[in-house]
């Protein structure tokens, strides 16, 4: 059976647009890569919640929070399709396909509509060592966290700057563990032209600018050393990690370390939504793509709705808000509620929105995503982890003419593995316009092409094909 | 790198590269090797670098192994199950090698 709607991504954004869908009597599946719903910000809640609810307070209030979601989810009649990827979105004889693949097993699906609720991933962040073991995101240390309790052995360094880390730390000091140092790469004070909007972020949402201060105090409190203005950093080691060395006002400090977390912030994961061919532009106040959309989560492409942290990043808050809305939207434009309907459900998570947007504005100034990993100049630096090509022959190719990312491929294979530049594709398209003097958008980012998940053919030949 | 905070209440039992390692179910594959003092998951395919999970998330392949001889699967998107066999992913796939163990 065909449903309505197909969503894809099964975090807050997914699930709050499923569920308002499904309210109004729309047949909808839901798809996710994980084996459980939460996407990565209510990741293995469940579980943690089913199997050791004593251990929840670790990861502060905001994670419990996600658990009304996941029960509202599994008492609807939302098809859940978990452990399930998507490997393409096309066009198939006049009809909108969307391409899936669960263990050997791979289908497609032809929904009315499809409504992409990818999230976000964090900022990959090249930098000379990056790729030795050891050396990963904190956002992957805090996934090991909630889902098989892991914690560092050690006393980890984290470099970076944004919400996710100063709530990460929070969480280790709960756990008893004591980061070593933290290079934080924000402004050491707020810069005077950012004071209005603090202000005006302080009266829309004074709790969560109070919750931040509080986690700066206890950081302070921990013991932690805190460097601020670190321009650059290198990972150092043979096998792995084993020491870093960085530059803070004009002299360099090594250190040894076997674990070095890093968090330059995150952006949309739009790989998917790019596949599809739908419009992008570039953000240059944060560095990354995001999704052309009409005032109802529509994008360019007919048919392919976009919601949530997948349109731009505003957390997952806004997220659900942003999902109850596309949600409410679709059920509109696919007759299932009328008008008046829609515009009353929908009213409240406007208006939210308009608030969490007032803070935004302030983080989204401030947290900016360092140069030093946008444009990784070091020539020996790697940007695509999986051909192992350096800057260096990205520079190499620029000077010999190449004009951007999708000529390079041919001459580098850069972008061509199978992570399928969503780990250099940032870095790659900022080095072209680097060399060239031009902006990124004038640059362009790399063509994204199906299948955006690597497939067998094995599994393609078990394809049931009507 | 890591350890548990939490007792194995329901251990699952795999191998990687002869090493006999304790897993507790659910885990991601990725999970039960770090927690198992790993941190090698592949050679590259130029040179012979080693790499480790970066984002476990499924973003960036660097956590890439074999698993029953099945290669190239992401460590952090495949769950332990009992007495599976991983290894180091070494390189790229040879022409010749079955998909299927």
């Amino acid at each position: 059976m065909n449903p309505d709607v197909v969503v894809v991504g099964a975090g807050p954004a997914g699930i709050s647009a499923a569920l308002a869908l499904d309210a109004a009597g729309a047949g909808v599946r839901i798809v996710d890569e994980q084996p459980r719903p939460g996407g990565q910000v209510y990741r293995a809640l469940e579980q943690v919640s089913r199997n050791r609810p004593e251990s929840l307070a670790l990861y502060g209030d905001d994670y419990a929070r996600g658990l009304e979601l996941m029960t509202r989810l599994s008492a609807s009649g939302v098809e859940l399709s978990p452990a399930t990827s998507v490997w393409d979105i096309s066009i198939v004889d006049g009809r909108l396909g969307i391409g899936l693949v669960c263990d050997d097993r791979a289908e497609i699906v032809y929904p009315r509509h499809i409504l992409l609720a990818t999230g976000a991933m964090e900022r990959p962040t090249p930098f000379p060592g990056w790729t030795l073991p050891g050396v990963m995101t904190v956002g992957a240390a805090q996934t090991l966290f909630k889902e098989s309790a892991l914690v560092p052995d050690c006393r980890p360094v984290i470099m970076g700057t944004g919400p996710l880390v100063y709530l990460f730390i929070r969480q280790m000091l709960a756990a008893g563990v004591t980061p070593a140092l933290l290079l934080d790469t924000a402004p050491g004070h707020i810069p005077v032209p950012l004071w209005g909007d603090l202000l005006r972020a302080f009266v829309s949402a004074p709790k969560s600018l109070l919750k931040g201060v509080s986690w700066l105090r206890q950081i302070r409190h921990a013991g932690i050393d805190r460097v601020t203005g670190v321009g650059s950093i290198e990972a150092r080691g043979d096998e792995r990690l084993e020491s870093i060395r960085y530059r803070v006002d004009g002299r360099t400090v090594e250190l040894n370390t076997e674990l070095l977390l890093v968090h330059d912030g995150v952006i949309p994961n739009s790989h998917l939504a790019m596949a599809a061919g739908c419009e992008h532009r570039w953000n240059r106040l944060q560095g990354y793509w995001q999704p052309v959309l009409d005032a109802n989560g529509l994008s360019t492409r007919a048919g392919i709705s976009i919601a949530g942290d997948s349109t731009a990043i505003a957390g997952a808050d806004a997220a659900a808000c942003s999902g109850r809305i596309v949600g409410s939207q679709l059920a509109l434009a696919l007759d299932f509620i009328d008008e008046s309907r829609h515009r009353a459900e929908t009213l409240g998570d406007r208006q939210r929105l308009e608030r969490i947007a007032v803070t935004r504005r302030f983080i989204d100034r401030f947290y900016r995503p360092l140069e030093y990993f946008q444009t990784p100049l070091d020539p020996d630096t790697l940007v695509c982890r999986c051909e192992d090509v350096t800057s260096g022959e990205i520079q190499q190719v620029a000077a010999l003419g190449c004009m951007g990312p999708n000529q390079g491929k041919a001459f580098t294979r850069c972008g061509m593995g199978p992570c399928m530049g969503r780990q250099c594709g940032n870095a790659v398209s900022h080095l072209f316009a680097h060399c060239h003097g031009k902006e990124v958008d004038e640059i362009g980012h790399y063509r994204i092409r199906s299948p955006i998940k690597p497939i067998t053919v094995g599994q393609l030949s078990r394809l049931d094909l009507d | 790198m890591f350890k548990r905070i939490q007792p194995v209440d329901k251990p699952v039992h795999l191998v990687f590269e002869e090493q006999p390692i304790t897993a507790c179910e659910g885990d991601s594959v990725a999970a039960a090797l770090l927690a198992a003092g790993v941190t090698a998951f592949r050679q590259v395919a130029r040179g012979d670098a080693l790499r480790g999970p970066y984002c476990m998330i499924g973003n960036c392949y660097e956590c890439r192994v074999e698993i029953d001889g099945k290669p190239n699967l992401q460590a952090c998107q495949q769950r332990v199950r009992d007495g599976i066999q991983v290894r180091l992913q070494r390189g790229l796939r040879k022409p010749g090698e079955r998909d299927e163990p």
